[in-house]
């Protein structure tokens, strides 16, 4: 019922679709980072072979924030990439829209409802993975007082 | 519990645009709103495009924000698409184009766009579009609040006119703007505080009229309705070009009007409270982000300050014509 309604989600007062709920939650291992991986939709947790390890609360974290967005149609599309600063932005199309800043260590995607499981898991995690990827060494998004220098205002 | 996995990532055949002084050698800055924008781009049509606006400056001490935008003939595509946009938290993304792409960063105020060759010198792309767009989604983090109202000027005085979505807030500025009003924003109006008193300023952008609205204006017959960005057909209007009005970029809010359709005949002004302005432009107001608890506290004391101005709801059963009458019969006597 709560899945329903999430995919009825239409406020006026949110035409960019910024509150919709993402109450389901899993975490994994990347590297030396654990991902925390929030989504409306179960197909979008991903699914891996897992080898389960206890728990390290000291071990830095990436959040991604996957929402199926039920009012997007039609195919992704080739990859369009801007790096800017902090921030990397990709365009799919409308069925997928995602932004990854790294000194916050968030990436957001928005996917659209006719991206299937299959592609998913084998294209856009993998993708997600690579492009968050750099969160995971710190040290190459980082200056010595722990803030980036944007090229542009270098 | 904590999962480890492996994965393989395949090549993925991507454009990518690293945007940085090699890749955007060319710069300007112009006033947008009473905020300063800093523009960087590799297209010397944009740079042609942004002389006419360099040529206002900007308010000393004015809030800034960056604007990137990489032009490239890559990004060209003769296939239509709808305007596609979606945010989370500070972030803001939107497709104009069907290989354009553009951010919007409102905790670091940057806009990053890539931007095909026919959009980077369309001045409407760039006037009705994307400087709206950027104004609209930023404005809140340097204290200019976008208010979904009309504002016209008439005699060094500010007249805003809101109401709710179809009380016919732009065939009543149009039909102003007939009887001599100017024109200053028509949808949008991005109101923000100055020392000593509030400013409303627009940007250009042209009325948009329901394609019914001929019946008021039969000067519109030849005209041809355009899809618009939330997907509406409508004609859209400069209003200088079509009644001769007089336009211009900003005015001094001095009465607001809540327009109100009736079935009785005739116009009643009713005199509001300022809880009423309060209550009506923060229930309108697009929802912003918890991370940015500044940007909604500004908009909200623009319109708090935009309450203290003499109010009305305008309760009208006549035509705009007979209403925009009304208006100006009753402000000749305040």
């Amino acid at each position: 019922m709560a899945l329903l309604e999430m995919g009825n989600y239409n406020d006026p007062l949110d035409p960019l679709r910024r509150f919709v709920p993402t109450p389901l939650r899993t975490r994994f291992r990347m590297g030396a980072s654990t991902v925390m991986v929030e989504s409306n939709d179960f197909s979008l947790l991903p699914t891996f072979s897992l080898d389960t390890t206890s728990e390290d609360s000291d071990v830095p974290a990436l959040t991604w924030k996957l929402v199926r967005d039920f009012d997007a149609h039609g195919l992704i599309q080739d990859p369009l990439t801007l790096m800017t600063g902090q921030l990397t932005v990709v365009g799919m199309g409308p069925a997928c829209m995602l932004g990854f800043d790294h000194g916050r260590r968030e990436l957001f995607c928005f996917i659209g409802r006719d991206v299937d499981s299959k592609t998913f898991q084998e294209y856009l995690v993998p993708f997600l993975c690579r492009i968050s990827g750099k969160a995971a060494e710190p040290k190459s998004w980082e200056t010595v007082d722990g803030v980036r220098e944007d090229a542009l205002d270098a | 519990m904590c999962a480890r996995f492996r994965v393989t990532v395949d090549i993925i055949v991507t454009e990518m645009i690293a945007f940085n002084r090699m890749t955007l050698p060319f710069r300007a800055e112009f006033s947008l709103a009473g905020t300063r924008c800093l523009l960087s781009t590799n297209s010397r049509e944009v740079m042609c495009l942004s002389a006419p606006w360099q040529a206002v400056s900007s308010a000393p001490g004015a809030p800034s924000f960056q604007m990137e935008i990489f032009v490239g003939p890559s990004l060209a595509s003769d296939t239509p698409a709808i305007p596609h946009f979606r945010g989370h938290g500070h972030l803001v993304f939107a497709l104009l184009e069907p290989r354009s792409l553009l951010s919007f960063d409102l905790l670091r105020r940057r806009v990053t766009g890539a931007l095909s060759p026919a959009a980077a010198c369309d001045s409407y792309f760039w006037n009705v579009q994307l400087l709206p767009i950027a104004i609209g989604l930023l404005g809140t983090t340097m204290g200019v609040a976008p208010l979904h109202c009309a504002c016209l000027d008439r005699d060094g005085s500010g007249l805003l006119v809101a109401g709710d979505s179809g009380a016919g807030k732009s065939t009543l500025t149009a039909a102003l703007a007939r009887r001599g009003f100017t024109v200053v924003s028509d949808g949008w109006t991005y109101v923000s505080r100055n020392p000593g008193r509030l400013v409303a300023h627009g940007l250009f952008a042209p009325i948009k009229l329901l394609p019914d609205t001929v019946q008021f204006f039969p000067e519109l017959r030849s005209k041809t309705p355009k899809r618009t960005l939330n997907g509406e057909l409508a004609l859209e209007v400069d209003p200088a070009n079509l009644f001769q009005s007089p336009v211009r970029s900003s005015a001094h809010p001095r009465w607001l009007v809540f327009l109100e359709r009736t079935s009785l005949p005739g116009c009643q002004f009713v005199p509001c409270r300022p809880e009423h302005t309060i209550q009506f432009f923060e229930r309108n107001g697009e929802k912003l982000p918890p991370g940015l608890p500044e940007a909604a506290r500004a908009r909200s004391e623009v319109i708090k300050e935009l309450s203290t101005c003499h109010s009305w709801i305008l309760r009208t059963g006549s035509d705009p014509m007979q209403t925009a009458s009304a208006i100006e019969e009753f402000l000749s006597r305040e």
